[in-house]
């Protein structure tokens, strides 16, 4: 018989954010050690660590964003025009709100539809403030939400590997990209697992 | 005994804070020291608590004792760098270079947050933190008189290689809390939202790309060094990082008076 | 090469032409005609670096890091460390400087123009805050600043190329910067014209700075830094180096009789500007504001905060050389005061020392008005013995009354009073005598023994002899009477005089 005091302990374990429970566990620089709960552009929950295969391009975003954001999506299209067909099958693209409140699945949804986002490669996420906050803090984005629902923040391209580590940042946007950043990009697929 | 702990745990998440103590504080518009472009540095501060004192070694070894993924060794260097709890004797003993009573310090924006989310509270924002720091012993917003300035400014004299000093020493200001200034810089909620250029000359530098859509935020009292050098420390550190005089206490939305404290 | 030649070419006739006085910038004026002027950014780029990457030789004040001697741009790599530390900044008085390298100023940094900079600022672990860099010579926002703002702990990396050569001052710019700067937060980084500066025997680093303390000048113990003090100006201290003892005593600059010395003077500031002066020498030849071109003969050159000066002359005598900020009240007050010892053999052509100590008598000429009405009396024959008691006071005042007082009453036991004294009976013949001749050995006056030397006072004329005893005989109660130039003139010729004696 478990002791009730096991027990609870395990329920509060886990309760908390993170936990490495994977079967074989995530590497100790993994941005997927990030457990909270994240949905797609369809409502699809999914966690982090589902992105585990193949490398990413993550980025932060609001919809009603007017200056950078477009620019954002621009980037990270830009960065797959310039990969071969097969290159671009074996990356992931994941935008992540900054702006829950506002951007539910419907408002994500209408950017992927306007901006012809395959959903196979292109996931656009929401999730609950605190975990917006270690995103953030995670992939080095700076963040303030202003009084009229505005967002100041920093805009960074962060590339990851199959195992969720860091391997890129650029903060240079624009459909033309980074080519230091690219050729980041290049050498991740290069050596990426195919995808799951 | 034992079979009272895993009850007191569930009902008491602030167990650990209970030496601490919380103490409410009003809130209200506030001036803030930073000149937001949307609110013209008028914050508004919903009323909070606030810990009495910043989180010691022994609480927070308490709290790693329950929650294992965050002794050291064990948390991802995601979430704290390889200084995480340096001093500390062990990842479960303080040892003799860190004393119970002291301020815990070299852990983590990630860990402290864990630790609050533990007891049920969170981080204050930088705003509740300015807001709770701008008093003394006699009035919520002392910053004008040199004084409140001039003994914030002393703690940059003191040299850093000596001991910490307990938690709890100083005199507690008007609103019960003590220690928001001269004992450890403090982790906030937000400190990612300082938008701060790393060259803080640049007032007013119309550079409006950078932070996509406005320029860095501008320090509206220059006189109020004391907290410009807060600004600029919070900014400099990213959530993985820990410093050796970097510390946090937690707050909370205002809790009902009658009942079990929860 | 040929444009240089071409330019050379059309530029000497001309200047040897226009010549009386040599330019002393001359060279220079030459060398960029037709071109951009000398050390500036545009030529100042020459191209990416070669070779491998060097580390650079960072030096402690006062000390210099050695030329580079290089003649191709090369990758510099820097290394420099950021530390709180508590040091004296006056005996017995501490201070929790904000330092470079650990020191104040902080670390010498010497590149050539055009070399690629790597630039590490690393943040120690136990400093409680963030800090950054700015170096002058860096062309890019902020110095430098922006790309280097470092947690405790923490380093920063950024490179840039030193596009103008220079002796530029670095420093940190966190917010509040007055207050980084103020805590010591300064240093200089020199970069070194193409064809290098020429060599010189010693070479020093000072730099000034302005300390703000609660406590008061010299106050023992631990000098809290005090912010309204500095938005004030008003300095506690003026320091060389950031401390009293920085560049004194045991630690005081040396250099030897016949040396060419170099100094690369900074002011970190961070409020004040400094007039700098080493008292005793003069300045052959001043990179005014640490710029390409030199004035020659200067005696004090301005530094401004923030800024730089390169100071060079050559030592011809040896002895202690007092460096200051010649705003003395800094200088004396607040501590802004630095020693260079010269040792070596003396040279008495250029400085003597200390020849003649003689006595000035200061009011004297003024009161010789009746010194000359009396001699003009005796020549007309008019002269009364009011005339010459007046003349005689005249001279009494000042060669007599230092021993015997002005009012002729001597000091007990050692000097014989004038004032009613019996010795004047013994006439006039023995009163002159003892005038010209002076007098030692035992003598009674009044009833009272005096063992004394009076020296003998044979450079005074016969009528001022006489003058002096007419006064003499006229004062105090004593009885009356003259004396004559004629019976000193007897005196003089009839008596030998003594050792000592004029004549």
């Amino acid at each position: 018989m478990i002791p009730l005091s096991w027990r609870l302990l395990a329920v509060l374990l886990l309760a908390l954010p993170f936990t490495g429970q994977a079967a074989d566990a995530l590497p100790g620089d993994s941005v997927y050690l990030l457990d909270d709960a994240f949905s797609d552009q369809a409502g699809k929950p999914f966690k982090l660590a589902d992105r585990r295969g193949r490398p990413q391009l993550v980025a932060m975003f609001y919809t009603s964003c007017r200056y950078i954001c477009p620019l954002i999506v621009d980037s990270a299209k830009g960065v797959e025009h310039a990969l071969s067909p097969a290159e671009r099958a074996r990356l992931g693209v994941l935008l992540v709100s900054l702006d829950p409140a506002r951007d539910d699945t419907a408002a994500l949804a209408s950017v992927a539809r306007k901006r012809k986002l395959d959903p196979a490669r292109w996931t656009l996420a929401r999730t609950d403030a605190g975990a917006v906050r270690r995103v953030a803090a995670l992939l080095g984005v700076r963040y303030r939400a202003l009084a009229d629902g505005e967002f100041n923040h920093t805009s960074a391209l962060v590339l990851l590997d199959a195992e969720g580590r860091v391997l890129a940042r650029t903060e240079r946007l624009g459909p033309v990209p980074d080519p230091a950043f690219l050729a980041a990009v290049k050498a991740a697929l290069a050596t990426g697992a195919p995808p799951r | 005994m034992r079979r009272f702990l895993p009850l007191l745990l569930c009902l008491a998440p602030a167990v650990a804070g209970a030496d601490a103590g919380w103490a409410p504080l009003p809130g209200g518009e506030f001036r803030s020291v930073l000149r937001y472009e949307d609110t013209g540095g008028v914050v508004r501060v919903a009323p909070f608590e606030l810990q009495r004192r910043p989180v010691t070694n022994a609480e927070y070894l308490a709290f790693v004792k329950r929650h294992p993924q965050w002794q050291r060794g064990k948390a991802p260097t995601v979430f704290a760098e390889p200084r995480y709890l340096e001093k500390w004797a062990g990842p479960l003993e303080t040892g003799p270079q860190s004393r119970p009573a002291q301020p815990v310090v070299q852990v983590s924006w990630f860990a402290a947050q864990a630790y609050c989310e533990a007891q049920g509270a969170r981080l204050p924002t930088w705003s509740e933190w300015e807001y709770a720091a701008a008093a003394d012993a006699t009035r919520a917003d002392a910053r004008s008189d040199p004084a409140w300035r001039e003994r914030i400014l002393a703690w940059y004299s003191v040299p850093s290689g000596a001991p910490l000093p307990d938690v709890g020493r100083t005199p507690a200001d008007v609103h019960g809390v003590q220690d928001l200034h001269g004992l450890v810089w403090e982790w906030v909620e937000d400190h990612s939202a300082m938008l701060v250029s790393g060259d803080n000359r640049n007032q007013g530098d119309p550079d409006q790309m950078r932070f996509c859509g406005a320029g860095a935020l501008s320090m509206d009292d220059r006189e109020n060094y004391a907290v410009l050098m807060r600004v600029a420390m919070l900014s400099a550190l990213e959530g993985r990082d820990t410093t050796r005089n970097l510390g946090f206490r937690c707050a909370r939305s205002p809790q009902a008076p009658k009942g079990k404290q929860r | 090469m040929k444009r240089h030649l071409l330019a050379l070419a059309i530029a000497l006739p001309l200047a040897l032409a226009g010549c009386g006085r040599d330019n002393p910038n001359a060279t220079l004026d030459t060398r960029d005609a037709g071109k951009d002027a000398a050390g500036s950014s545009t030529p100042g780029d020459f191209g990416p670096p070669q070779g491998e990457p060097i580390n650079a030789i960072l030096t402690s004040p006062p000390l210099v890091p050695p030329a580079t001697g290089r003649t191709a741009p090369a990758k510099v790599v820097v290394n420099l460390e950021v530390k709180e530390v508590d040091m004296e900044m006056s005996e017995g008085v501490t201070y929790t400087f904000w330092t470079f390298g650990g020191t104040v100023p902080g670390s010498f940094i010497r590149v050539r123009q055009g070399d690629t900079v790597e630039f590490h600022l690393n943040n120690h672990p136990d400093s409680k805050m963030p800090h950054n860099i700015d170096l002058h010579g860096v062309t890019g926002p902020g110095g430098g600043a922006a790309s280097s703002f470092t947690a405790p702990g923490h380093s920063s990396q950024f490179t840039f190329k030193a596009l103008n050569a220079g002796l530029y001052v670095y420093h940190c710019a966190t917010a509040p910067v007055g207050m980084h700067v103020a805590n010591g937060m300064y240093g200089l980084i020199l970069v070194e014209p193409p064809e290098g500066l020429p060599a010189v025997d010693k070479e020093f680093y000072v730099m000034q700075g302005d300390f703000y303390t609660t406590s008061k000048y010299r106050e023992k113990g631990h000098a809290p830094f005090d912010m309204q003090r500095a938005i004030d100006e008003n300095p506690t201290y003026v320091l060389f180096n950031g401390s009293e003892g920085a560049l004194t005593g045991d630690n005081a600059l040396r250099a030897n009789v016949g040396e060419s010395v170099r100094m690369y003077v900074g002011n970190g500031g961070p409020n004040l500007i400094s007039s700098f002066h080493v008292i005793g020498e003069i300045f052959d030849k001043v990179w005014f504001e640490g710029g390409t071109r030199y004035q020659e003969n200067v005696q004090t050159t301005l530094i401004p905060a923030g800024g730089a000066a390169i100071t060079e002359f050559r030592t011809e005598v040896p002895g202690s050389y007092v460096l200051v900020d010649h705003s003395l009240f800094r200088a004396f007050n607040k501590g802004a005061l630095a020693i260079m010892k010269v040792e070596g053999e003396a040279n008495l052509d250029v400085y003597s020392g200390k020849e003649v100590d003689s006595t000035y008598l200061g009011d004297k000429a003024a009161s010789l008005a009746p010194v000359a009405s009396a001699a003009a009396a005796e020549k007309a024959g008019t002269l009364t013995v009011e005339d010459q008691a007046k003349a005689g006071e005249a001279l009494f005042a000042g060669t007599c009354s230092t021993c015997h007082q002005p009012d002729g009453k001597g000091l007990a036991g050692v000097f014989p009073p004038l004032a009613g004294s019996d010795y004047l009976a013994k006439g006039n013949a023995e009163l002159i005598k003892v005038v010209l001749n002076g007098l030692s050995g035992p003598v009674t006056v009044n009833g009272q023994d005096y063992n004394s030397v009076m020296p003998p006072m044979s450079q005074l004329t016969d009528d001022e002899v006489a003058n002096i005893l007419t006064y003499v005989k006229n004062s105090w109660g004593n009885g009356g009477g003259n004396v004559t130039t004629a019976e000193v003139a007897d005196v003089r010729s009839g008596t030998a005089r003594s050792e000592g004696a004029a004549h």
